[in-house]
């Protein structure tokens, strides 16, 4: 484990410090012209680039589980028989890198600099919300309010700058699309509240949070890929993907690390921020369906906005063996997690297996659903 | 791999997304060019915007319906 992690930090160290042909890379990729590089279209560049967030992200990841763990910020993994202690708040690593890149990319592209300010400030805004909730312990209400105003930069940034940030006409697959320019904004500070708190809620067990998310921006990049999107938003996506793959090293099956609600609420709203900024709309609502399910059935059981460590009546319940069994009390509510173990209990990472199978499935209908965005009936 | 949850599991994502899909093609094709009030009526732009997101918001109640439905039959018949 050390073994590797000093052979990250050298390999970062070399390709940004000690070797200055990576800035000349920057340098010649932004004009275009340098030697063999001359072939490679901007899409390319964006993935080239954004395959930096792996290996910042796992860093500061590592990072902040020492950081942490010193300072008691730490977690129990409720569905571990021996019910470790495992460092909290570690997800923080995944919106520093998405904001740190959207800065280098804005750079190093000349890129409108508007979108990723908006997109910056969503995801900044959405992490300190739930920065806060980590170490002041906010009542369920808090949450879904104050991430309604973390929207807020998209839409006055979309109201200033019209056409720079987002498009009010919505595309509709097969059917076309109409506009919605009184609707469209109003539904902005909605959706990066549903995206964030809807990927807070889907965080039960190690990894599934992060390899679930990871799974739905792979998808929806390769989806853009093949559909043509803008270079711009298919960096955006390929940052997501790659810094949460940086976080899931740690946070997979056994997690050493956990996300918290900084990293989980600022990677929902990166989500929805990018379904306006990429004109994703539809396809991320399909690509979530694991997290709509999860979200609407917890909501029609409690029937109100509350924490799980407030909750009476737990979805699960661990058994002698280290399984995972579905709670036989009424008033539980009916958790994406409770439905697959309804019947028949399973362990952890089972579980987790599955969850990444819903995601992948849906994710594969998110994709065919951009193709059929080209399509008219 | 739990085969035959997930097996269900993916049949309501799979019938979710079609009328989904069906869903946003009844916004597109007949509620969307309703004329409603005439426009140029003081907020009568503001008024067609929001019965027709009315509509939309009953259309996704509809569509949770469906979705609470199937996965009540699918997992929790003998219990709830």
């Amino acid at each position: 484990m050390d073994e590797t992690w000093t052979l990250t930090v050298r390999a970062f160290t070399i390709l940004t410090t000690d070797n200055p042909s990576f800035s000349v890379l920057l340098f010649y990729s932004r004009l275009g012209s340098m030697p063999g590089m001359a072939s490679l279209d901007w899409d390319t560049i964006a993935i080239l680039v954004a395959l930096g967030a792996f290996p910042v992200s796992l860093a500061l990841t590592r990072f902040f589980m020492y950081w942490n763990s010193a300072h008691g910020i730490v977690g129990i993994d409720v569905h571990k028989l021996a019910r470790p202690k495992i460092p909290e708040m570690c997800g923080a690593a995944v919106p520093v890198t998405l904001i740190l890149f959207a800065v280098i990319y804005c750079l190093m592209a000349g890129e409108n600099w508007i979108p990723f300010t908006a997109y910056s400030l969503v995801v900044g805004l959405t992490a300190v919300v739930g920065a806060v909730d980590d170490r002041l312990k906010l009542r369920g209400i808090f949450k879904p309010l104050l991430t309604l105003f973390c929207g807020l930069p998209l839409l006055i940034l979309g109201l200033e700058f019209p056409g720079q940030v987002y498009d009010p006409t919505l595309r509709v697959p097969l059917f076309g699309g109409y506009h919605l320019h009184i609707i469209y904004p109003l539904t902005i500070l909605i959706v990066i509240s549903v995206t964030s708190n809807t990927v807070n809620m889907l965080d039960p067990l190690n990894g599934s949070m992060s390899g679930g998310i990871s799974i739905v921006s792979g998808g929806l990049l390769i989806g853009l890929l093949l559909t043509g999107g803008s270079s711009s938003s298919i960096f955006l996506y390929a940052s997501l993907l790659f810094s949460l793959l940086g976080f899931f090293y740690y946070n997979r099956f056994p997690s050493r690390a956990f996300s918290g609600n900084v990293g989980q609420l600022s990677i929902g709203a990166s989500l929805g921020a990018l379904a306006i900024l990429g004109k994703t709309e539809i396809a991320s609502i399909v690509a979530m369906f694991p997290n709509i399910q999860n979200s609407f059935f917890f909501l029609s059981r409690i029937r109100r906005f509350t924490e799980h460590r407030e909750l009476k009546a737990r979805p699960t319940r661990l058994l002698e063996d280290g399984r995972l069994a579905s709670s036989e009390e009424p008033a539980a509510p009916l958790t994406l997690v409770r439905t697959l173990v309804a019947g028949r209990p399973a362990k952890e990472e089972e579980i987790v297996s599955d969850i990444w199978g819903l995601f992948l499935a849906s994710t594969t209908l998110a994709v065919i659903t951009l193709f059929l965005m080209g399509v008219m009936l | 791999m739990n085969e035959r949850v997930v097996a269900y599991q993916l049949g309501i994502f799979v019938t979710q997304w079609a009328l989904m899909i069906l869903g946003f093609g009844i916004l597109t094709r007949i509620v969307a060019p309703l004329r409603l009030v005439a426009l140029n009526l003081p907020f009568g732009s503001y008024f067609d915007a929001s019965v027709k997101a009315l509509v939309a918001l009953a259309l996704s109640a509809i569509w949770l319906f469906v979705w609470d439905r199937q996965v009540r039959f699918y997992f929790y018949r003998r219990r709830t």
